[in-house]
């Protein structure tokens, strides 16, 4: 599953630091999930949609393996 | 979970994974190094001396990590998870480990007592952790 965390965190100008202090998940889990390395919980992917005010939909998308 | 906690749990377990390398090299070296030499008094006491001092020093790096309320898992979703998956290779190197001693036990038997295969055994545990949290953990 890929996701464009990288693309709306950069737009806004925030550090993988800043977005993981900002829904209270530790660094990693952001660089991880960045990478397509770890598939996070929904709890997870809803926070992050809520903070750049978008849908979950738009931030990740499914390959054609998933 | 506040954000200190969390970032106490990455400082923990990036502490944890050096001081599990440490201890599990420290345990190979007492473990394995007098079955080649035919001896072990003076270097289980080193081996002892060093495995207290670099227990304490993680403890006194780590910030005495008792403070932050830690409960048998990671709050962390990511770190909770690398630490179950580093738990399965443990699992998984103990029991290829046990596998080799089984085979290799009659030449092994008359030379290697039961403590220098636990303490083998502790090692070869404590460094799958270390190696598997800090593999995982790479950015």
């Amino acid at each position: 599953m890929q996701n464009k965390i990288a693309k709306y965190r950069k737009e806004a100008g925030l550090s993988q630091q800043d977005l993981a202090d900002l829904i209270a998940v530790s660094r990693k889990t952001i660089s991880t999930v960045e990478t397509a390395r770890f598939t996070p919980s929904v709890i997870i992917a809803l926070k992050i949609a809520k903070h750049f005010n978008t849908s979950v939909e738009s931030l990740f998308v499914l390959d054609k393996n998933d | 979970m506040s954000n200190y906690d969390i970032k106490s749990e990455e400082k923990f377990m990036g502490q944890n994974a050096w001081f599990s390398l440490f201890m599990g090299v420290t345990l190979l070296i007492i473990s394995v190094y007098p079955m080649l030499n035919q001896t072990s008094a003076p270097l289980l006491f080193l081996g002892t001396a060093a495995f207290l001092g670099s227990f304490f020093m993680f403890v006194i790096r780590g910030g005495f990590t008792w403070r932050m309320k830690y409960h048998l898992t990671y709050k962390d979703e990511y770190l909770n998870t690398i630490d179950t998956i580093a738990y399965k290779h443990v699992v998984l190197g103990l029991l290829f480990s046990m596998g080799g001693v089984y085979l290799l036990s009659d030449t092994l038997a008359l030379e290697v007592s039961h403590s220098m295969m636990a303490t083998f055994y502790l090692a070869v545990m404590s460094l799958i952790y270390g190696v598997s949290i800090l593999w995982q953990s790479k950015d």
